[in-house]
């Protein structure tokens, strides 16, 4: 065996799942590295619940051509027979077990004995802070230390893969900051495998190591948090990765340096992130973000630029979102100034390489 | 003019009155007495010297002892314990197994519910004839223990149905999907993630269906053939003229601790509990 296939921990191939005669999941390609963080995002109905429940054996799939975990095949073996273990949104904590024997649960199915999952249960609460909340009741608890139970409880069992279904949804925005970085660096600390779903491009690009960018039951876009970011492949991926400037383009000319394209008469260069080139006449989708937009100092060919007239501008604290109207159509702009007066008339502009085209689709 | 504040009239209305709250506390009172002088009634003359004369005392627990000789009383007392066992763990089942399905079920929870619960507003008198004359006619049954237990539970099956399906439409079966990632099969779950939530219910239901089976006579009425329960003799041996009535108050005194003991251990178990 050669070591990348020692490292893949899971792999699947062509993942079709249906719900009556609707498909939920179309064709899914799926690998997870040992230790690796991998993140589902995508809109609510995009399937990547699904997915994952998938993953941890609570439904099976519809149809499948592979479906491995740590070179087992699990294809058609349910989740109480895999060795893998979810965090859910809702913690899926028993009621009637205080915070101790939750965490003791999946041990005692395993049959392991009293004193030793005792001891592996006390020791894994200690390593999320919990030590001192052992005998209580779960309902005595807070959000975070339900939230840290539920983590608990599915790591005592050392499973290969950690599963986490929007873990953090529940909590408020201050907590949830913290336990970002808490849980990831439990995952670093263990070297575990874990695959993470959230909705919130900010989670994501925060947390993974690899974002795999779903919509409609499809993956769409899969890359590291900066590809994500920079280089969306589609108007989708684009717009779901707060992309705020896009528009529709006709492709002009097209060269190994980049693209040039025309939006509503104006000229724009950017850099292709598709697949296959476009060519000379299709329609296309242009995009670049806010943040990314300046006045332009001084007119260098590496960036595209046009006269703009103050529209709105709309005070967020850190930051103006400032709108100017232009050739283009209205331009959003995110000033870091957010005291100064913003310019009534001016020339904006971006970065050629920061301009993103892709399919419209 | 027309906004002009309201004129206050310092005498007040005869609704806005005090004393009716004191009229409220005096039919309470009445009412409750006439609840309870009775059984309290029953209590004193079953420690009194001649119960049949209507004055209590002088005291002496000597019909309690009576008991222990005049034993009439103790194969009927047996028969309402066994079918009242019989009909607590039958309901106790049977509420478990349609009491879990109904959260379960997509169409028609409501209609289903509603059926099982039907038994509960039919008159006792119209279900004991029905029954006697499907078991006897129908059926060609021979009346007896097993008549009466069928009758018991159909009449007690529902409110142990009720005090299950609570408990079972407050469990959240999620946590189900959370017991089998934790590596539990199927009977797993239903045992250490399931049952420990219904519990409640089903003792308290099990314990209201052995009650009403108990107690129970308008249905037994019908359905006895030649069997007797405690409240059928009971109810022959007040009725008579015999020398046994004086042994009824101790009887009935007897009955009442442990019918009482017993609603309250249910209503315990159900309600009572801090739930954590």
């Amino acid at each position: 065996m050669t070591n990348t296939s020692q490292d893949r921990i899971l792999e699947v191939k062509t993942l079709w799942h249906y719900y009556g005669n609707t498909p939920a999941l179309r064709g899914i390609d799926l690998e997870a590295r040992r230790g690796e963080f991998v993140t589902l995002l995508g809109p609510s109905g995009s399937g990547k619940s699904t997915l994952l429940r998938i993953l941890a054996g609570l439904e099976l799939p519809t149809d499948v051509n592979v479906m491995t975990l740590d070179g087992q095949d699990v294809s058609n073996i349910p989740a109480n027979r895999r060795n893998v273990s979810t965090v859910f949104q809702h913690y899926g904590l028993f009621p009637h077990l205080n915070v101790r024997e939750n965490v003791e649960y999946g041990l005692r199915a395993r049959k392991v004995p009293a004193a030793d999952r005792r001891e592996r249960a006390l020791k894994m609460l200690e390593q999320v802070q919990l030590s001192d909340f052992a005998e209580r009741p779960i309902a005595r608890l807070s959000g975070g230390q339900k939230q840290r139970v539920a983590i608990a409880r599915s790591l005592v069992l050392e499973p290969v893969i950690l599963l986490l279904d929007e873990p953090l949804g529940a909590l408020d925005e201050k907590l949830r900051i913290d336990m970002q970085v808490e849980l990831l660096e439990l995952q670093r600390r263990l070297e575990m495998t874990f695959i993470y779903v959230t909705h919130s491009q900010e989670e994501a690009l925060t947390m993974s190591d690899r974002i795999l960018l779903m919509n409609d039951g499809d993956i769409v876009q899969t890359g590291t948090p900066e590809d994500m970011f920079d280089r969306p492949n589609s108007r989708f991926s684009a717009s779901f990765m707060g992309v705020e400037n896009l528009f529709d383009a006709k492709v002009v000319a097209v060269s190994d340096a980049g693209l040039t394209v025309e939006v509503n008469g104006a000229s724009i260069e950017g850099v292709w992130t598709g697949a296959s080139l476009p060519s000379v006449g299709e329609t296309i989708c242009c995009g670049f973000r806010s943040e990314r937009v300046q006045i332009a100092d001084d007119s260098t060919t590496s960036m595209n630029s046009l006269e703009g007239k103050l529209t709105s501008h709309i005070y967020k604290g850190k930051y103006l979102d400032l709108t100017y109207q232009t050739a283009l159509g209205p331009i959003r702009m995110r000033s870091w100034q957010s005291h100064a007066a913003p310019t009534e008339t001016a020339r904006i502009a971006w970065h050629k390489d920061q301009t993103i085209l892709c399919p419209k689709s | 003019m027309s906004n002009r504040q309201p004129t206050i009239n310092p005498i007040p209305h005869w609704s806005e009155k005090h004393g009716w709250r004191r009229l409220g506390a005096v039919t309470g009172f009445i009412a409750l007495s006439f609840i309870f002088a009775p059984i309290l009634w029953l209590v004193v003359m079953s420690v009194s010297e001649d119960p049949l004369s209507g004055f209590p005392g002088p005291f002496t627990l000597t019909y309690y002892g009576q008991l222990l000789e005049q034993t009439g009383w103790v194969d009927p007392l047996l028969n309402s314990v066994a079918i009242a066992l019989g009909v607590a763990v039958v309901s106790m089942i049977a509420s478990t197994l349609i009491g879990r399905a109904i959260p379960r079920i997509r169409r028609g929870q409501f209609t289903l519910t509603g059926v099982m619960l039907l038994p509960m507003m039919i008159p006792g008198v119209v279900i004991g004839t029905a029954l006697f004359l499907y078991f006897r006619v129908g059926l060609d049954m021979k009346l007896g223990l097993w008549s009466l237990f069928l009758g018991h539970l159909i009449w007690a099956f529902p409110f142990s149905f009720l005090s299950v399906l609570i408990v079972a439409l407050r469990f959240d079966v999620r946590l189900l999907d959370a017991a089998a990632d934790l590596g539990s099969g199927p009977l797993e779950r239903f045992w250490r993630v399931e049952l420990p939530q219904l519990k409640d219910g089903i003792i308290s239901g099990g314990l209201f269906a052995f009650l009403l089976s108990f107690n129970e006579i308008a249905r037994s009425i019908y359905l006895r053939g030649k069997t007797e329960t405690l409240p059928i003799y009971l109810w022959q041996q007040a009725a008579s003229h015999s020398s046994h009535v004086p042994l009824i108050y101790p009887l009935n005194v007897l009955i009442l601790i442990v019918s009482s003991a017993l609603v309250a251990l249910a209503f315990w178990v159900l309600f009572g509990r801090t739930k954590t």
